[in-house]
């Protein structure tokens, strides 16, 4: 099966750049984009009723004469953030999810009353930054984990009515940028180029050094091995157990050296992918790049060229650079996300346009 | 007796009976107790306490309670209310004004108390207003140094009297005088007036009022000290006799005693005239002491005295009407006495003028009455010295002595006496001792000093050497090693003085004792005070510069650019980059890709029991010593539903819809080229083991606690996974 590099869907409606992406708990078939413009919007990708006026909805890429790519369904719109949208985590039971941004406090939401149900900061204790990431955790969803600029992981407790972090992890020398939580251990990756892995079960914490700056986690569903994109233009396979490098996945094109860039595992374990901040080599027409390795061989298996948008909704606006000429618009894909965490059939990338655009393989 | 007497008449009964002899006044009570008496002894349970007006004071309560009611301290039924109180408020002030003149005084709404003190404030006095003119209540004097400047405002009723009488300020009080004008301004002219003899009617000279000064300094009686920088006018003022027509601005109520008294103040000077004292006029006796009266001292008068007799009364027909000229009249007239009281008038019958004995005795001076005998021309006095046989010039006796040479001994020898058994301690001082007594004392004429050493004190070189090592600071071994290495890390001190640097190194190796090294070599000129002061210095150097150790040592880091004397420090260095910190070795194995044991560390982390909860694991062991049982439970438990992570569970591998799963251990043991041969192998024994996993998972829950044979067999059970699922990546290709 080679690998689908041909979008299927558009999800329109943000307003600014989309960074967090999350595939629903399985079957994962909604997508939830937060986006910079302060709101999460919650998507069927591919709804049953058509909501574009294009007919074709199914197989898009067997009509050679350029289809409509359809857009996906807006079903749900969250708006309390009061600052950007940076991470997403949707519980196992798709009764809840959880964001965090800019405002410094994780929203604990209700997915089917828009509502959130818990908003963890605003205190001392809280997170005292902008808070990177955060995800779900412990035994059926009892903890939210997330980690910040301002150094340290904490660790809540969704079910009691504290306000305050169960724990603080303040091990981290920079800023936190990825957390993922599996079984007992929580694993964080900070700009200090360090993954650190609390076992709890343990006691003990296992950090090791990656060198650059991380920015990205993924996990193996054997939690063997761990996923670690670094701002070194390269994407690393870390053994866990010994934290050897398995593999590094990387391209003399690529380059991730400023932007947190997501990188995750897909295809049934198959494929690393990962976004491109589009200074290496620059997409045109606004396009942006997503990279494919596989994951054995660390060959590139495709470069996926991720349009702005929809036809006709390329960048109008120009963007002046640093040295005051013109630049070119291009669409970074800073969000990943595989349905059922690397093991279902699609795909969904987002980044500067604000569109969420859907890979599947049919 | 039938009828009850009276208690009046059974005391006035009494008391004639008591004290019979009584006339005046009230006798003392009799003795008999049972008589009522105000001055009689009563027990104090039975005095009462009464107010000035004889009302009770103390109430009930047994007779301690003060009552302030009704009764005693304001006067109404209903407590204190002002019974004058009128209110403002319908009653205005205007209107009271015109009913009653005032309306409310403060006295309205004072009570009895207040009333008495008022009362008690209250002076009778005369207002100042009338004090007079010869009050000595304003006297400024008499009332402080500052009465001139609080003075009354305003005319004294007696003045205004005067006024009234037509007097006028500055004037003389009595009948005009008919006198010559005096037109100078200073009024030194004495009573003659014009050339041209023309008389005018004036006002009587003001006469001062007689100042009874107090004596406040310790001058002698007299004294007036130097006359000073004073305005023409007053020193005319002085002039008993001279004109105060002109008086300046002063007024009439200035009392001539504090007038007086502002002179005399500034007269504390020393004896003698300064020049700043000049007044200008040469003709003032600067010397002259006493009052400057003026009068005539020529008997018989001249024709000024004539002039002055001139002077007339206000009545002219005074001098037609043939008047009694009394005794001392005529003598007045006939000038033997001419002097004047100070209120210009001849003194009274009886009293003659005192005279002061100085005053006379210039006066007999003046008239040449009584001169002093004349020295015979020629006379010498046998007393007077003869200054030429000193040779003119005058020497002390201690000067005389100073210039002579000889010392004690010699002089000794001179005389003859026998020699002195002793020795001077000068004899065994040294120079510099010597010079230091000098010094401190102030003298200079010590005698020399010899530096003698006395025979059983004589030290032997080595002694002497001895004793000045042990004169040396001594360094603890400790500091003088640290010191030394410091020293060797660059940063030692005297570093643009070599010699003195290796002088310095020298001292620190003897004292850390390195071997056969001696004390620092003496300079052969320097002396034992100087080597023993740069060994001092050397001793506080150490001190100093041994290295930091502790907090100190932390917070300070040793500058890496090293000053050298005479070397030059090129334009490029001089922007120094702080040094590389040490490399995190995991950083640096990170770098070159080596990852794995060099880039990882483990350290404790103490997960909350809250944390352990909501995992739901048991606490690690060295958050929890004594696991008990129930968590082993426990944790058998949580293994069966959270499998480990290193642990390949076969439940997770069935739960995905889409076909068999391929696990990443398996991925990349194929990607190492494992043949194919061995996927064979297992193929075939594939069935066989299934059944052996069935039974090993049941089996899990006798793990114990403390050894986690999910971890430790890891190994094992990979094969036998392998074994079971390694055949699926095929179909994938």
């Amino acid at each position: 099966m080679a690998f689908p590099d041909k979008p299927i869907a558009h999800l329109l409606g943000s307003n600014g750049p989309v960074h967090a992406v999350a595939y629903s708990a399985s079957p994962g078939t909604y997508i939830l984009a937060g986006s910079s413009d302060r709101s999460i919007r919650l998507y069927n990708p591919s709804p049953s009723t058509s909501v574009a006026p294009s007919s074709h909805v199914t197989k898009p890429h067997q009509t050679s004469a350029a289809p409509p790519i359809p857009q996906g369904r807006l079903i749900q719109s969250y708006s309390a953030h009061g600052y950007e949208v940076l991470s997403l985590s949707i519980a196992a039971d798709n009764a809840r999810f959880a964001s965090a941004g800019g405002d410094r406090s994780v929203f604990l939401w209700d997915v089917a009353t828009a509502q959130t149900i818990r908003r963890l900061g605003g205190n001392q204790q809280s997170h005292s930054g902008r808070i990177n990431c955060v995800a779900f955790g412990g035994d059926d969803d009892a903890l939210l984990v997330s980690g910040g600029l301002d150094t340290t992981v904490r660790v809540w407790d969704v079910r009691s009515g504290s306000f305050k972090p169960i724990q603080v992890l303040t091990e981290a020398r920079d800023a936190i940028t990825a957390v993922c939580v599996r079984g007992a251990e929580i694993v964080s990756g900070s700009v200090d180029g360090r993954v650190r892995t609390y076992d709890v079960r343990a006691g003990r914490c296992v950090t090791d050094v990656v060198g650059p700056s991380v920015t990205s986690l993924s996990m193996s569903k054997d939690g063997k091995a761990v996923l670690v994109g670094s701002l070194d233009s390269k994407i690393r396979f870390m053994d866990r157990r010994d934290g050897g490098c398995l593999k590094t996945y990387a391209d003399p094109a690529l380059k991730n050296e400023q932007l947190r860039v997501q990188s995750i595992l897909g295809g049934k374990e198959q494929y690393v992918l990962a976004g491109d901040e589009m200074t290496g080599a620059p997409g045109q027409n606004g396009e942006g790049r997503l990279w494919a390795w596989d994951t054995l061989t660390g060959d590139v298996v495709a470069k996926v060229s991720v349009p702005w948008g929809p036809v006709g909704s390329e960048p109008k606006k120009k963007l002046i650079g640093k040295d005051g000429k013109e630049k070119e618009r291009s669409n970074v894909i800073s969000c990943v996300a595989w349905r059922e965490d690397g093991f279902g059939d699609q795909y969904c990338v987002s980044g500067t346009s604000g569109v969420v655009t859907v890979f599947g393989y049919h | 007796m039938s009828h009850k007497r009276s208690r009046a008449n059974f005391e006035a009964d009494l008391q004639a009976q008591q004290s019979p002899y009584v006339l005046f006044g009230t006798p003392l009570p009799p003795l008999d107790p049972e008589v009522r008496d105000d001055g009689s002894y009563v027990p104090v349970w039975k005095q009462e306490v009464r107010d000035e007006r004889g009302r009770k004071r103390l109430h009930g309560a047994f007779t301690g309670g003060f009552s302030a009611g009704y009764f005693n301290t304001v006067g109404s039924k209903e407590g204190w209310t002002p019974s004058t109180f009128v209110s403002s408020r319908s009653n205005r002030w205007k209107d009271g004004a015109e009913g009653q003149g005032q309306g409310q005084r403060p006295e309205d709404f004072m009570d009895d108390e207040d009333l008495a003190e008022k009362a008690e404030s209250e002076k009778l006095q005369t207002a100042t207003d009338f004090a007079g003119l010869g009050s000595t209540g304003t006297d400024g004097v008499r009332r402080g140094g500052l009465a001139d400047v609080f003075r009354a405002q305003g005319e004294t009723m007696g003045v205004k009297l005067l006024r009234r009488m037509g007097w006028k300020d500055g004037q003389g009080i009595g009948p005009k005088v008919r006198r010559g004008a005096r037109l100078d301004v200073g009024g030194q002219s004495k009573v003659g007036g014009d050339s041209d003899g023309q008389t005018h009617l004036f006002a009587p000279e003001n006469v001062p009022m007689i100042a009874l000064i107090k004596k406040l300094d310790r001058k002698g009686l007299g004294f007036e000290g130097e006359s000073k920088l004073t305005p023409i006018s007053s020193s005319a003022n002085k002039t008993v006799g001279g004109s105060s027509d002109e008086e300046d601005g002063s007024g009439p109520l200035i009392r001539p005693s504090a007038f007086n008294r502002k002179k005399t103040k500034p007269s504390r000077g020393g004896i003698g005239m300064g020049i700043l004292n000049d007044t200008g006029s040469d003709d003032e006796d600067p010397y002259e002491v006493g009052p400057q009266i003026s009068y005539n001292r020529v008997i018989g008068g001249d024709k000024k005295k004539k002039k002055a007799l001139k002077a007339t009364p206000v009545n002219p027909s005074l001098r037609s009407v043939p008047v009694f000229i009394s005794k001392k009249n005529a003598l007045a007239k006939a000038g033997t006495n001419l002097r004047k009281c100070h209120d210009g008038r001849l003194p009274l019958d009886g009293f003659v003028f005192g005279v002061r004995p100085d005053n006379f005795a210039s006066e007999i001076n003046s008239e040449g009455k009584y001169p002093p005998p004349k020295i015979p021309p020629g006379w010498k006095s046998a007393k007077q010295r003869n200054m030429d046989s000193a040779n003119g010039a005058y020497t002390s006796t201690s000067d005389a002595a100073k210039s002579s040479q000889l010392d004690p001994k010699s002089r000794a020898a001179l005389l003859g006496e026998a020699q002195l058994p002793g020795k001077s301690v000068f004899d065994f001082l040294d120079p510099a001792a010597r010079n230091r007594l000098a010094a401190a004392t102030g003298k200079v004429n010590l005698p020399p000093a010899l530096g003698e050493v006395p025979e059983g004190y004589a030290l032997t070189p080595e002694e002497k050497q001895r004793q000045l090592l042990a004169q040396v600071p001594t360094l603890d071994k400790s500091i003088a090693i640290s010191a030394l290495t410091r020293g060797a890390q660059g940063s030692a001190p005297y570093a643009d003085d070599e010699a003195k640097r290796g002088r310095y190194r020298t001292y620190l190796e003897f004292s850390a004792g390195f071997g056969k090294v001696t004390l620092p070599a003496k300079a052969p000129l320097q002396s034992n005070e100087d080597w023993l002061r740069e060994l001092r210095e050397f001793h506080s150097c150490a001190m100093i510069f041994k290295p930091m150790t502790g907090m100190m040592a932390s917070r300070f880091t040793t500058s890496t650019s090293k000053f050298i004397a005479g070397s030059t420090v090129s334009s490029t260095d001089v922007l120094t980059k702080p040094a590389p910190k040490p490399a995190d070795p995991a950083e640096e194995a990170a770098k070159m890709g080596m990852y794995g044991t060099m880039t990882r560390s483990t350290t404790d982390f103490y997960p909350t029991r809250l944390l352990c909860k909501r995992f739901n694991v048991p606490p690690p062991a060295h958050l929890q010593p004594d696991a008990d049982s129930e968590a082993a439970t426990r944790n058998s438990a949580s293994t069966t539903a959270a499998p480990n992570p290193y642990t390949q569970s076969g439940s997770n591998g069935t739960s995905h819809a889409s076909g068999v799963p391929i696990t990443l251990d398996e991925l990349l043991q194929q990607a190492q080229g494992d043949s194919n041969a061995a996927i064979a192998v297992i193929e075939g024994e594939k069935k066989s083991t299934q059944p052996e996993i069935a039974t090993a998972v049941p089996a899990k829950p006798e793990v114990d606690a403390s050894v986690n044979e999910a971890l430790e067999g890891k190994r094992a059970q990979d094969d036998v996974l392998k074994a079971i699922f390694g055949d699926s990546s095929d179909d994938e290709e």
